[in-house]
């Protein structure tokens, strides 16, 4: 009974998850011909500085976004259910538009000539630096930080907070010393889901970058422009390596059975 | 002993309801007092006002003489078992009885020690690593009541910290906590719904309805010297009538004019007159200032409860001898087991025993316990 309840969430998983995985594996150990071979993935080397570029961007905007993120989520969640509810579809609204056209339209307004520049008439030169890059990713994907913290913290007993202070915690001591821990695996949840997205984008380099640098998201994107599918394959099969790794490190820290750095 | 925490016209509203009018209140260094009364009369607010998690709209809160409504809770020496525990569930039962400790980074030895020192206290030896979340609800207290004296503050609040324990624990609790407080020497304020338990643990009783102190006493006064219906009927069982006072020592009430030992009223001043149940002889018809018929009797272990009709009004009575349904019985009631009290608005209120069977009396705890 229990497996023939379960069956179409396996067919979906296996057409949508198993099988993609599967062609990317194929292309990424093949070559046109689809003989196999491992130049694909000895390739990979030449990607070494974009890769780490990449990194480095999605690493910072996910720091940003944590930075910005948690004390919106800790300050909605303390709001009046009302409020709370309000907020959130606020953050929820730039969500509703497409993520394309968000990252136009900061394009439009960061461009020399843009909305901005002409609004305070000032030369600035944003598009085409990191910067703007990284403004990019947080804008786009903040919502997917503050989402999940603002959901675990909003989850926590109220009675944390006045039992912390009652044992001597100061406002600040209470969110370091309790609601920060407790909030975790929010945490956890929120820094993957705007990782991810951050490494592998190509649009909001494209856009935001100006051209200037190139992300491996579009490394990936311009190999299967130009139709070399297997070193794309292989530098997308790399980066599901890295990302898989860095999903596995954070759950490690997320586990309360594993929880090693809660002290 | 030297007042500790003064309470001096406290008045909360929520939404324009007043839910404390003018509480005045002082509790004595080392004492063990309760805040006694029906659901949603105030007892929880008063304990967070004193707590510091809320704050009065009018009145004074002292605490050994200075006014301390402007401080916050993390910097009064005063800690609490919340009802629901309120354990953190991030850390070990160790930790969480050392939090206070940690937070005043104390030498990890002294930390160590004094947490031992709690954990025997509380009987929790052997549990240091344990999750708090897979803990009874009994050993879930303990850590609570470990975790909030370890800074041995000066004032420990209790809000119904047995209320979601089962009745056997929670009289074990009782007697735990009783023994804690004494040997600490901390002052304890405790709330409670539970008059049996206020009762037996409390040097002081306060006794709350409406956002209002009905009586403050000892357990014994509370009982004995019920100051009005309201007291009369939530402590204990009693029988409430309606009476005449005629003149110092004489009451009239059930048709009849009994001596008392009470005085100071008005001549003729209608008054509310409380019998307790085991005050009540049950004599032979002729011997019986009070007569009528038994209209139920219930086994209670040490003693049956009987009702007895006497003109319409039933009467709760507590017996040792058996007495048969429906027989016709005499009542003699001693001068000191007549209380008298004045009429109050609380007058009326509660009737006689006529509605009254255990199977509603089971009913109504388990709605109070909620
Ligand atoms: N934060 C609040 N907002 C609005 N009303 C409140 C709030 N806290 C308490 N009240 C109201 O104040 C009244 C007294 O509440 P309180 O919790 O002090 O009662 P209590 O005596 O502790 O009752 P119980 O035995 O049910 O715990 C109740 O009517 C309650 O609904
Ligand atoms: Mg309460």
């Amino acid at each position: 009974m229990r497996s023939a309840a379960a069956a179409p969430h396996i067919v979906w998983a296996v057409l949508f998850i198993v099988v993609p995985l599967i062609i990317v594996v194929y292309y990424s150990f093949t070559d046109r011909s689809g003989a196999f071979t491992l130049d694909n993935i000895k390739g990979l080397g030449d990607y070494t500085q974009i890769f780490l570029l990449s990194v480095e961007l999605a690493l910072i905007a996910t720091i940003v976004c944590f930075l910005v993120g948690y004390p919106l989520a800790y300050i909605i969640a303390r709001q009046k259910p009302k409020m709370q509810k309000f907020y959130i579809m606020l953050l929820m609204l730039p969500m509703w538009t497409n993520l394309l056209i968000r990252t136009y339209s900061l394009m439009a307004i960061f461009d020399d000539g843009g909305f901005l520049n002409t609004l305070l008439g000032t030369q600035f030169h944003i598009i085409g630096t990191k910067g703007a890059v990284i403004f990019g990713m947080v804008y786009d994907f903040l919502p997917y930080m503050v989402l999940p913290i603002y959901t675990c913290i909003s989850k926590i007993d109220p009675f944390m907070w006045e039992a912390a202070s009652d044992l001597g915690c100061s406002p600040l001591s209470v969110i370091v010393k309790v609601i920060f821990p407790l909030s975790l695996s929010g945490i956890i949840s929120g820094i993957t889901m705007v990782f991810v997205p951050s490494i592998s984008t190509f649009y909001i380099s494209q856009k935001l970058g100006g051209g200037t640098f190139e992300l491996i998201g579009d490394t990936i994107e311009r190999q299967f422009a130009s139709n070399a599918l297997n070193t794309g394959a292989a530098i997308s099969f790399a980066m599901m390596i890295l990302i898989l790794i860095s999903i596995w490190i954070m759950n490690k820290f997320s586990d309360p059975e594993e929880g090693g750095i809660i002290v | 002993m030297a007042r500790l925490i003064e309470l001096k016209g406290i008045t909360k509203e929520f939404d324009g309801e007043k839910v404390l009018n003018s509480i005045d209140l002082y509790i004595r260094d080392k004492e063990f007092i309760t805040l006694l009364g029906p659901s949603g009369c105030g007892k929880t607010t008063t304990l967070r006002i004193i707590g510091g998690f809320e704050k009065q709209d009018a009145g004074e809160l002292y605490f050994d003489g200075v006014e301390i409504s402007d401080v916050p809770a993390y910097k009064r020496h005063v800690n609490t078992v919340f009802q629901k525990y309120a354990l953190f569930p991030h850390l070990n039962v160790y930790e969480n009885v050392a939090f206070a400790l940690r937070l005043k980074k104390l030498p990890e030895k002294e930390i160590s020690e004094r947490v031992s020192e709690m954990l025997e206290m509380v009987d929790l030896v052997g549990f240091e690593a344990k999750n708090v979340t897979t803990l009874s609800g009994g050993q879930q207290q303990r850590v609570a009541i470990a975790r909030a004296l370890i800074s041995k503050p000066r004032v420990l609040l209790l809000d119904e910290p047995l209320g979601a324990l089962d009745l056997k624990l929670r009289k074990d609790m009782q007697n735990e906590l009783k023994n804690i407080q004494q040997a600490t020497g901390i002052t304890f304020i405790y709330v409670t719904h539970d008059q049996e338990e206020a009762l037996s643990m409390s040097d002081t009783i306060v006794v709350m309805a409406k956002g209002e102190i009905q009586q403050i006493g000892t357990p014994t006064d509370i009982y004995n010297e019920p100051k009005n219906a309201f007291v009369a009927d939530f402590i204990g069982e009693s029988n409430i009538l309606d009476g005449v006072m005629i003149c110092d020592k004489k009451v009239s009430f059930a048709s009849h004019t009994f001596t008392c030992v009470d005085g100071g009223f008005g001549p003729n001043e209608p008054v509310d007159v409380v019998v307790r149940p085991e005050d009540v002889d049950v004599v032979p018809v002729k011997k019986g200032m009070l007569r009528g018929k038994v209209t139920s009797v219930t086994f209670k272990g040490v003693h049956w409860e009987i009702i007895v009709d006497i003109d319409g009004f039933k009467w709760m009575i507590q017996t040792t001898d058996y007495v048969a349904p429906e027989a016709e019985i005499g009542l003699y009631i001693e001068p000191d087991a007549i209380h008298i009290m004045k009429k109050s608005e609380f007058s009326g209120m509660f009737g006689d025993y006529s509605s009254f069977s255990d199977e509603l009396d089971e009913l109504s705890d388990a709605d109070a316990v909620d």
